[in-house]
């Protein structure tokens, strides 16, 4: 450029592409200051990983041009965007478990020594100065299937930095991680942001974009919307900007005047250690279990269909005594007592990908029936949730690996609200799902609870406890530590009563 | 790929596969394609017909069941040996059924709950019981098959053999068991996803018990059917059954968790073996080559397999 100093490292400028009909993006444009975190931001569905793709070579552009250093790129393939400098971080973990770091980084072009036999000492300390360079303590010889979730994700980060990219884009690298992961992760994004790197970070979390990142640009249905330094936005014009809608509009109204209890637990423990609490769900309620991740949030809604161990307590269902169910069969058990466990993972445990979407909304009610019983067809029950819920796709026979993630996550509540159950026990309600998604799931459980059910609920998302929920009961060392209204919390306030209650007795 | 050959290679390649020898017969020896021989030939493959029903059964749970040789080969014998000279054709099919269901369930149980492979659990006990036979029978063939069994199997309505209408019963038995009751939803959640079918509700452990269950009992009716299709008994009847049910269900698009294929799929799977061995009759390809052909035909089964579990 004219002055010697290219303001941007990477200019996308007028990008269009279109899948067959569907028109995915037109005219976008995102430009990157080199030493810079830039947030990439918009519903699911408006583009972001397409528009990726493209930088990263996986799909070709129809228009518009891509700029590196003020010099035009083609792309026509990863390779040669990796060449180029652009290395990507797909959310979803492709390390190889039965190799070490070592062997998974170099995976496919391990450097030989002179008798063609790999060179493994070259491989160890390339690889050591690539985990130092996200000051990470890991040995290079260490077995991939011994790491943490976490770690995986940051060999992940260390494999596309280590072919000294100077842009790195971050696909929701946070989705797997707890609080203090992310810690770690956000202290190697600014590590790289020092060295001119540019990181493009997409992420669907709010705290974490204003946490580390320095502008943020927003699409919205494949369009540009903006792009605006993060100093100068709030979230809720950031949500304003992708939805046109302000936050607070998100959530319906909360509940009145709380009824009977439905469910009780007294003195439970959920590890050997913790301090036994007590823990009450009225009808209409809706109860978040809040706290810093991976504090026994899990544990304790997992114990109530026994998929955890319970260290003692009592539990009680609609005044009923009830022993702890055991892992067998707790669900069967449980969601004959009226009780719904909607498990996190969508496409784990929640549904079957490969079946329709008809048949995983009436999955729970075959499975109240004897196994010699005729299955009906239950064309009435799929129409009455598929309207209920809203949900779009082309057929009641679609398969549901092929809706968006939003409309999977209205199948998986379908599916429990349709065996007409009192109490749904909810891990993560909205994840990975879009904010115009949210907003109904959120009204649909309100509509549940105002019908006379009871929610337990947690979320990685505090925001959206807040928001969601009528009490939150904050979770701390596998105990609760403290209870509020959720119309008083804030992030702050549950945060500095997770940190200093006295939660772990021992 | 375009969405017409994709439709093409959503059908189960067995229909292909069948299809190809119907016309390569056609071409060759027109004269052949008549309902009475083509009767013969096909009640050949009729126990190894009913045998790929259990098959096709633990396959779309995700299992498999490779003990069917062992139960066969034990039932000829006890029918053969006269071990019970007093039973009547009752008995003898309670005891099979009894053999069948007992080691389905040992199966189901290995499989369901101590999560042990199947390959090698089910392949353990053909083994046992093989060897099983081979003691009681110090090596040397058994007697005679009872002559009404024979008879039995011989029955003939017009052109259609008995075993043949029989197979066919059963298959649409299954059929409608699959597609009509909560079992075959049970089924059906528990090969896509077993982990979201528990989270659904669904009892999997179960499912996939009974599924060996049925498959053990299955295996009975084969060896029954197989034990009436032959004069005297055999220590190695019916080994072999096994391994092409195997491939026979695959080609007729059942993998691993997926059923495209249906019942009807493994159906003419099956039928493709009948006119395999026909054609290469009209050929003048001996017992070896045959051999050889099948081994072919399940060695391209499990290329297909990988095939398709890469696409799914």
């Amino acid at each position: 450029m004219f002055d010697g100093q290219q303001e941007y490292l990477v200019e996308m400028r007028g990008i269009s592409k279109a899948f067959g009909p569907n028109r995915v993006l037109r005219d976008v444009s995102l430009c990157l200051r080199p030493g810079s975190v830039h947030a990439l931001m918009g519903e699911n569905g408006a583009g972001k990983s397409t528009l990726m793709k493209i930088l990263a070579g996986v799909h070709k552009r129809d228009k518009g041009l891509i700029r590196m250093n003020g010099v035009d790129l083609n792309l026509p393939s990863p390779r040669e965007a990796l060449s180029a400098g652009i290395s990507t971080v797909f959310q979803e973990l492709s390390l190889l478990p039965n190799l070490t770091i070592a062997e998974n980084m170099f995976l496919g072009r391990e450097p030989q020594t002179r008798t063609g036999a790999p060179d493994r000492r070259r491989m160890r300390a390339e690889t050591a100065a690539a985990l130092a360079e996200l000051d990470l303590k890991l040995d290079p010889d260490q077995l991939v299937s011994t790491l943490t979730i976490a770690e995986r994700q940051f060999v992940e980060i260390a494999h596309g930095i280590k072919a000294d990219a100077s842009v790195l884009i971050l696909d929701e690298p946070t989705a797997a991680l707890n609080a203090a992961d992310v810690e770690v992760l956000n202290r190697s994004i600014r590590n790289l942001r020092a060295k001119g790197r540019v990181i493009v970070y997409i992420s669907h979390r709010m705290d974490e974009i204003f946490g580390i990142c320095d502008e943020v640009t927003v699409l919205k249905d494949g369009q540009y919307v903006g792009t605006r330094a993060i100093a100068d936005v709030t979230p809720d014009q950031l949500i304003a900007m992708m939805v046109g809608r302000e936050l607070a509009d998100l959530f319906p109204a909360r509940a009145g005047n709380l009824a009977q209890p439905v469910l009780e637990l007294r003195g439970f423990k959920a590890a050997p250690k913790a301090r036994a609490f007590d823990l009450t769900l009225h009808q209409g309620e809706i109860l978040g279990l809040a706290g810093l991740e991976g504090q026994g949030q899990q544990r304790i809604m997992r114990a109530l269909i026994g998929r955890h161990p319970v260290f003692g307590g009592s539990l009680h269902l609609h005044g009923q005594a009830l022993k702890f169910p055991n892992r067998a069969n707790g669900i069967r058990s449980m969601a004959r007592l009226g009780l719904g466990f909607v498990p996190e993972d969508r496409k784990e445990e929640g549904l079957m990908l490969g079946l329709s979407v008809a048949a995983n909304l009436v999955i729970g009610l075959h499975a109240e029936k004897p196994a010699v019983a005729p299955a009906r067809a239950l064309r009435d029950v799929v129409q009455r949730m598929s309207d209920a819920l809203r949900i779009k796709t082309a057929s009641p026979a679609t398969p549901v690996g092929a809706l968006s993630g939003g409309n999977q996550q209205k199948v998986l509540l379908g599916r429990y609200l349709a065996q007409g159950l009192k109490v749904l026990v909810i891990e993560e309600p909205t994840r990975g799902v879009d904010i115009g998604a949210k907003s109904e799931i959120y009204g649909l459980l309100r509509d549940f609870t105002n019908a006379g059910g009871a929610v337990l609920v947690t979320s990685r998302e505090t925001v959206e406890l807040i928001g969601l929920c009528d009490r939150l009961a904050i979770v701390h060392g596998d105990t609760v530590v403290a209870e509020m209204p959720a119309g008083q919390a804030t992030e702050h306030g549950i945060l500095a009563a997770a940190l200093t209650t006295e939660g772990v007795a021992a | 790929m375009n969405p017409v050959l994709r439709r093409l290679a959503a059908v189960p390649p067995a229909y292909y596969v069948f299809a190809l020898l119907l016309l390569v017969l056609w071409i060759a020896r027109p004269n052949m394609l008549n309902p009475n021989v083509l009767g013969i030939f096909v009640r050949q493959v009729v126990p190894l017909g009913i045998l790929v029903l259990g098959q096709l059964l633990v396959m779309r749970v995700r299992s498999i069941d490779l003990s069917g040789g062992g139960v066969i080969l034990l039932i000829n014998y006890i029918i053969t040996s006269r071990t019970f000279p007093e039973a009547s054709g009752l008995m003898f099919i309670l005891m099979a059924l009894a053999i069948g269901g007992a080691v389905g369930l040992l199966n189901g149980y290995m499989v369901a709950k101590r999560r042990v492979s199947a390959v090698i659990v089910t392949l353990a006990v053909s083994i046992i019981l093989v060897g099983l036979v081979q003691f009681l029978s110090s090596g040397k063939p058994p007697g005679d098959v009872p002559k009404y069994m024979n008879e039995i199997f011989d029955i003939k309505y017009g052109p259609l053999p008995l075993p043949v209408l029989f197979w066919l019963g059963c298959t649409a038995l299954m059929w409608l068991a699959l597609q009509r009751s909560v079992y075959g939803r049970y089924v059906e959640a528990v090969g896509e996803n077993a982990e979201a079918a528990a989270f659904s509700g669904v009892p999997v452990e179960r499912t996939v018990v009974a599924a060996h269950v049925l498959a053990g009992l299955i295996a009975a009716v084969a060896a029954l059917v197989q034990t009436g299709s032959i004069a005297v008994g055999s220590v190695r009847v019916g080994l072999d059954l096994p391994i092409l049910a195997v491939a026979a269900t695959i080609l007729g698009g059942v993998v691993f968790g997926r059923g495209e294929g249906g019942v009807w799929g493994p159906f003419f799977g099956v039928l493709s073996f009948a006119l395999l061995f026909v054609v290469m009759t009209v050929f003048g390809i001996d017992d070896p080559g045959k051999l050889i052909a099948q081994g072919v035909i399940i060695l391209m089964a499990a290329i297909l397999y990988g095939w398709r579990s890469k696409r799914g």
